[in-house]
């Protein structure tokens, strides 16, 4: 076994042929024998071992599918997408981080009371101070540079009540990698998210008719961050042999797709072209109308 | 083994905390002091194993078998304590026949005599003991403070505790039922076995997994917390608009079986139910019919004496 500082040099366990892992990478198959191969390295701080893996439920089958619908929606796609694109993907368990604490907020808003004088309705603002706490949970971040967060929050949710132990008999014949960012960073994002979820919490928690200028601070205690393996299908969309491909990506337990297609400005501007036209029509039509009568 | 966030006791197949979803510690420590590539082999035909979307586990392509996963399980509850019964067929009886004679003046005067026992059976009903302290966090609208608006917003926290709150999963008995016999038993003499002499005792069972009882147990605390809320902490005299959230510490549940008595008898055709706790012999409650003559004539006395009152009244000041 030989490790660079990119790349495993480690010899197939069944047929024995040298075969390169990427750094990050977990676990594949022998491109000569075919044989489902799992790494196992020494767990350290950036990259422990995972303790949750997510079942993947969606087939190859399906999830090429499901890639295909969402191509036919993408109406303002450059030319050729939907008649041309040839796709190329695999299923990867994507290393993410599965965070709960418990979230103790302090919170000022002002309250909005309605009350009617009269005929008139009228309303009067009254600042709130409190507290809340709770706990939260499911809350799941990338770990991977190659996708990055925002793009696994496009794909969410994942099934995190039915989570099975981390074991390698769960990736095996899978692709899947090892964390690529470090613990904070993937910290840092969680508690970003805290904030997002608290927000929330917070906006439904107010009483009286509406309110407005919330304001919250929240610490949070008893901080977990457990890496879990969730399974994503990767796949590269090519749709013209000049241009460079482009990522989507579809969650391999519900099969939700995400990715960025490139806009045709050319159909854009057809149809904002087509938009004024009409209304230009609709107008001179209403001219004409005034006229007459 | 307790949650070292929320201190809630953990079932030995949970893999997260299921209040605060803190990680179950796990069971193996993995230790290795260098880089190893492994291939699953099958336990069978010792062909190489791959996780296989269609059989929802590791599969081996040659033999077909399947390899077992370590994953959240969610078995159907189970009675872990029986309260015993104190009170026995007899002595259910007797307190029955008390009952009927001490259901007031408006019930027939041969009802003692007239009703007749259809059948006595004993049940041991099944239910939640829960034990948890909680840290509840609220908001809501009242009248106290009140501006030009009708409702002035408020907010607080408070800790609560919750000890042997009883939360019923039979489906034999109604919740005024439940709720009434929940505060006759002894959960100190709960025992783990039914013991002898319950031969003819039908044990009622959960028809629940621990997911649904969970979510039960948790609906029931949230219920309590709301009533604790607008009954204690909230200024003023009318609410609306209660918020709370509830964080919860040391959530303790047992399953228990509650023993009771169910009678059914007849009165003049016609069947009415009781129940009487197994544990104390002056908890009886049921239906029983009422005296339509004695109601009839209770009114018509009173009308009668009504008017009586009016004509003295009359003639007196005339």
């Amino acid at each position: 076994m030989e490790a660079s500082s990119s790349r495993l040099s480690v010899s197939c366990e069944s047929c024995g042929a040298r075969m390169l892992f990427d750094a990050h990478q977990r676990s594949g198959r022998c491109p000569y024998c075919d044989s489902p191969n799992v790494v196992d390295r020494p767990a350290t701080y950036n990259r422990p071992d995972p303790l949750f893996a997510l079942r993947i439920l969606v087939s190859s089958d399906s999830a090429r599918e499901r890639l295909r619908q969402w191509i036919k929606g993408k109406r303002m796609g450059p030319k050729g997408l939907r008649k041309r694109a040839q796709e190329n993907g695999r299923a990867v368990y994507l290393p993410t981080y599965l965070y709960s604490a418990t979230a103790h907020s302090r919170f000022r808003a002002e309250i909005r009371e309605d009350y009617k004088r009269g005929k008139e309705r009228k309303r009067e603002y009254r600042v709130l101070t409190g507290k809340h706490a709770a706990y939260l949970g499911d809350i799941l971040v990338t770990a991977s540079r190659g996708v990055p967060n925002h793009e696994v929050e496009r794909i969410e949710p994942f099934y995190t009540d039915n989570l099975l132990r981390y074991s390698p008999k769960v990736i095996s014949g899978w692709t899947s990698e090892e964390p690529s960012m470090t613990r904070e960073e993937c910290l840092a994002l969680a508690r970003e998210e805290s904030g997002d979820r608290v927000r929330g919490l917070l906006e439904s928690f107010m009483p009286g008719d509406g309110h407005r200028n919330l304001r919250f601070e929240t610490d949070l205690a008893e901080e977990s961050l457990d890496l879990t393996l969730v399974p994503v299908w990767v796949f590269s969309v090519q749709y013209d042999e000049n241009k460079p491909p482009f990522r989507v990506l579809v969650n391999g337990q519900t099969g939700k797709v995400y990715g960025k297609v490139p806009i045709s400005w050319r159909k854009v501007l057809l149809l904002a072209l087509s938009v004024a036209c009409a209304t230009g029509v609709f107008l001179l039509f209403l001219h004409w109308l005034g006229a007459v009568h | 083994m307790p949650c070292p966030r929320c201190r809630t006791p953990l079932e030995p197949e949970d893999l997260r905390c299921p209040i605060c979803k803190q990680a179950a510690p796990a069971h193996i420590e993995r230790d290795r002091p260098e880089t190893m590539v492994e291939v699953l082999r099958c336990d069978g035909c010792g062909a190489a194993v791959s996780y296989s979307v269609e059989a929802g586990a590791p599969q081996c392509a040659f033999c077909g078998s399947v390899m077992h996963l370590e994953r959240s399980v969610d078995p159907r509850e189970q009675i872990e304590s029986f309260v015993p019964f104190a009170v026995s067929h007899s002595e259910a009886k007797e307190a029955f026949k008390r009952w009927l004679s001490t259901l007031g003046f408006f019930r027939p005067s041969d009802l003692v005599s007239g009703a007749t026992l259809e059948s006595l059976q004993s049940i041991w009903w099944v239910g939640w003991s829960v034990d948890a302290d909680a840290l509840v966090s609220w908001t809501a609208d009242s009248d106290f403070g009140k501006n030009r608006a009708k409702w002035a917003p408020h907010a607080g926290q408070a800790e609560m505790s919750f000890r042997r709150l009883l939360v019923p999963a039979t489906r034999g008995l109604t919740r005024k039922e439940t709720s009434f016999l929940a505060g006759t038993y002894r959960l100190d003499s709960a025992k783990p076995h039914p013991g002898l002499g319950g031969e003819n005792t039908v044990i009622e069972q959960f028809e629940m997994v621990r997911s649904q009882a969970r979510e039960r147990v948790a609906a029931q605390i949230e219920r309590m917390v709301r009533a604790r809320v607008t009954g204690s902490c909230i200024p003023g005299t009318r609410f609306r608009k209660v918020h709370s959230s509830v964080l919860l510490r040391g959530l303790r549940t047992m399953r228990v079986a509650f023993p009771a008595h169910i009678i059914a008898y007849r009165y003049r055709g016609h069947l009415y139910r009781t129940v009487l706790s197994g544990q104390d012999d002056a908890a009886v409650m049921g239906s029983a019919p009422y005296s339509l003559f004695k109601i009839v004539g209770a009114i018509a006395v009173s009308f009668l004496g009504l008017l009586l009152t009016l004509t003295v009244l009359s003639l007196l000041l005339s």
